[in-house]
């Protein structure tokens, strides 16, 4: 799957500016000389409506290596999210990022969009990445803690 | 497996021409010079060393075969055509059923007469839409019922049958975008991609994943590639293909318990030996075995546990036991051992690092005086000379703190001796380099041929052997209960001992042109009559005491009561 890395980015960003989930925003960034980097994407996921999450907009880069779409691309909060299954680094850990769990070089841009809104509210918790949230979403009695805590990051990503 | 035990032993039987061969040269030899000696070896074990015990397997020895891939290849084929038998199914998705199944081809056989759709969803061979409503639908009331069951895979295997089957084009390739690509295949679930796309993603599956179980690219879709579409996509790349077999023959091997994998480098021999398969056998038997590949030395590993060299005559659960303490122990016991004392109340371990002689436990705040172990108290102000010495408490003290250390004394003899041994055959290679030396010399200074200087080498064999053998009779020894059996097992210990230093002190003295006759005879003697004759001896008694149930630990050990 050489070289058809870019190739495939670019249909993607047909694809997405075609038609994409509401709420969500994606764009390769452009580099120092006004090119399109097409191997680095900014994207911004909503939280869901009726959860802690909603009106947040999470900001997050996807970096695709050379090798997509037989490998996944990389996602990482910017910056880091109060999250389970985020590493500290803002990295997301998530089955369908991972070559040996169940990425496929089928999975499109905007099904892992979806699957990472789908992870905010639906953590995994055999897969803890940072110690901080992983900690209190597990303990019940911290469940209040843990809501106020995930409400008040909504706050903080209101969209401007 | 026992279809297969003619090819061993036609292997053994090679080895054994060979070692016969050279026996009889050398012993001829011997019986000529051996009537100048006092004979007192000779009388003894004259006998029947000369004989080649080659009819009976010796006990300590196991059972083995040694397969090249290509045996386990026919192996892994009889099974697949076996299922494809009885299921009416191509090899191909019998193999997928029977990868799934772990090669377990009973486990298969029920589960797939249970109900045979979900057995082939899982397997990754059909859609779940599609299987369910086929195997359960309405072809039941017609025909037999088994044929009914299958026909779900019966569809499907003829959907997969043509691999990388060019499909009606659908649209372009939902991956690479790619509209010069005019080639398209699927897996049964009509996932339809470019078929350089499916190259790519095949080869890197098999090459950095080493996986062999491929699933389609489409997004959770579990089907799996079957071999014909592995094979087709891989047509232009016999390498990689290559690459698939071994990785289902490593899976094939890793599922089966009677079969093992040979741990060396890049070797792909595969060893049988199902007189070792269970957890239970590893407390008789030590299943030292080496596989058929052509290699020097030869690659002996042991089957039963991953220690990666000849432990005999150890049992594995001894084995590990030992190995596991010595690197939990070893490394700090000499150091407690000549930097510590135990505090005389709660026996934490103490370092005197300065100070007087007045200790204060950190821990249980017990104070006592480090020279003599008695409690502080009886001290009064007799700091720096301990007048103490004959004090009960002090007594009390000293002894507990004696016993304690008796055990650390009483490992690190065994360990001392198990290492020392340990390094002497590691310093084998350099009595090699110096044996070829003097065997040079030899050739030089009398008029021994190059054949005839080899007892040299033999005798360094030999007493590298002995040495591994020796080094774990110390592990074995620690763990022996106190008693007549292990006073036996000792005194074979020494017996051995004895007879491996004599020889090595032979082959590191200097050889002076006049005393290689004597050098000789000497040496062959020992190497052949007395040396491996005890080690024999050695490995021989062991192994029948485990046969016997003769050994008792003296710490609980896995597998037994």
């Amino acid at each position: 799957m050489v070289g058809i890395c870019r190739t495939r980015l670019a249909e993607e960003r047909k694809q997405w500016r075609k038609d994409h989930p509401f709420g969500f925003y994606a764009k390769p960034v452009k580099s120092a000389d006004g090119s399109m980097n097409l191997l680095e994407w900014e994207v911004g996921i909503p939280g869901k409506a009726g959860t802690p999450w909603e009106g947040g907009l999470y900001k997050l880069t996807m970096t695709f290596p050379e090798d997509y779409p037989s490998k996944p691309p990389k996602c990482k909060f910017t910056p880091p999210l109060f999250h389970p299954n985020v590493f500290p680094s803002g990295t997301v850990c998530l089955s369908i990022l991972d070559e040996e769990k169940s990425w496929k070089p089928a999975i499109t841009i905007k099904q892992i969009l979806l699957g990472i809104q789908d992870l905010l509210d639906d953590p995994n918790v055999n897969d803890p990445a940072q110690s901080d949230a992983y900690a209190m979403f597990k303990h019940r009695n911290d469940k209040v803690a843990y809501e106020r805590r995930i409400k008040q990051q909504a706050r903080e990503n209101i969209p401007k | 497996m026992s279809s297969d035990n003619d090819y061993d032993y036609s292997d053994d039987d090679g080895e054994y021409y060979y070692d016969d061969d050279e026996d009889m040269m050398s012993t001829q030899e011997d019986e000529d010079s051996a009537s100048s000696d006092d004979g007192m070896d000779m009388d003894e074990f004259g006998d029947d060393f000369k004989v080649p015990q080659r009819s009976a397997r010796k006990t300590y020895e196991i059972e083995y075969d040694s397969l090249p891939q290509s045996a386990v290849e026919k192996l892994m084929s009889n099974d697949i055509e076996h299922i494809s038998g009885i299921f009416g199914v191509e090899a191909s998705l019998a193999s997928l059923l029977l990868r799934y199944m772990r090669w377990n081809k009973e486990r298969l056989i029920e589960k797939y007469m249970d109900n045979a759709s979900a057995v082939t969803v899982a397997a990754g061979i059909s859609p779940p839409s599609r299987a369910s409503p086929s195997a359960l639908g309405p072809d039941r009331s017609q025909g037999s019922s088994s044929s009914a069951r299958t026909s779900g895979l019966r569809r499907t295997a003829r959907q997969t049958s043509a691999p990388l089957k060019a499909k009606p084009q659908p649209s372009i390739c939902p991956i690479c975008f790619d509209d010069t690509q005019a080639l398209f295949s699927a897996l049964a679930c009509d996932h339809t991609f470019c078929s350089g796309c499916w190259t790519a993603y095949i080869t890197s599956k098999i090459r950095e994943e080493g996986e062999h179980a491929i699933r389609c690219m489409a997004e959770g879709c579990a089907l799996v590639a079957p071999d014909p579409f592995v094979r087709s996509a891989l047509a232009d790349d016999p390498e990689t293909w290559e690459r698939f077999n071994e990785l289902l023959v490593r899976h094939f091997v890793a599922s089966n318990p009677n079969l093992k994998y040979c741990p060396y480098p890049s070797c792909t021999y595969t060893v049988s030996c199902p007189t070792a398969a269970s957890k239970s056998a590893l407390t008789t038997v030590v299943p030292i075995v080496t596989c058929g590949a052509d290699a020097n030395p030869p690659h002996r590993f042991c089957f039963g546990c991953p220690i990666e060299s000849d432990h005999r005559p150890v049992i594995c659960p001894v084995a590990r036991m030992w190995l596991r303490k010595c690197r939990d122990d070893s490394e700090t016991a000499n150091w407690i051992k000549s930097n510590t004392k135990e505090c005389s109340r709660c026996q934490s371990t103490i370092e005197k690092n300065g100070g007087c002689n007045h200790m204060t436990c950190k821990k249980c705040k017990h104070e006592f005086c480090w020279v003599c172990m008695g409690p502080w108290s009886e001290h009064g102000t007799a700091w720096y000379s301990c007048n103490r010495y004959d004090e009960k408490a002090g007594v009390d003290a000293r002894d507990a703190q004696s016993k304690s250390r008796a055990s650390l004394e009483r490992y690190l003899h065994y360990y001392n001796r198990w290492a020392n041994h340990e390094q002497s055959a590691k310093l084998s290679v350099e009595l090699y380099a110096k044996t070829e030396k003097k065997m040079e010399e030899m050739q030089v200074t009398s008029n021994l041929t190059w054949i005839e200087v080899q007892f040299m080498k033999k005798a360094v064999d030999e007493v590298f052997k002995c040495r591994m053998t020796l080094k774990w009779t110390y592990a074995m020894a620690y763990y022996l209960e106190k008693g007549n059996q292990k006073e036996l097992f000792e005194d074979n210990q020494r017996d051995l001992e004895r007879a491996v230093e004599d020889l090595s002190e032979l082959l590191e003295s200097q050889i002076e042109p006049e005393i290689i006759p004597t050098l000789r005879q000497k040496v062959t003697d020992k190497t052949q009559v007395y040396v491996s004759k005890r080690n024999e001896i050695m490995l021989e008694d062991t192994a029948k005491g485990f046969l016997e149930g003769r050994w008792r630990w003296n710490v609980p050990v896995e597998g037994f009561d």
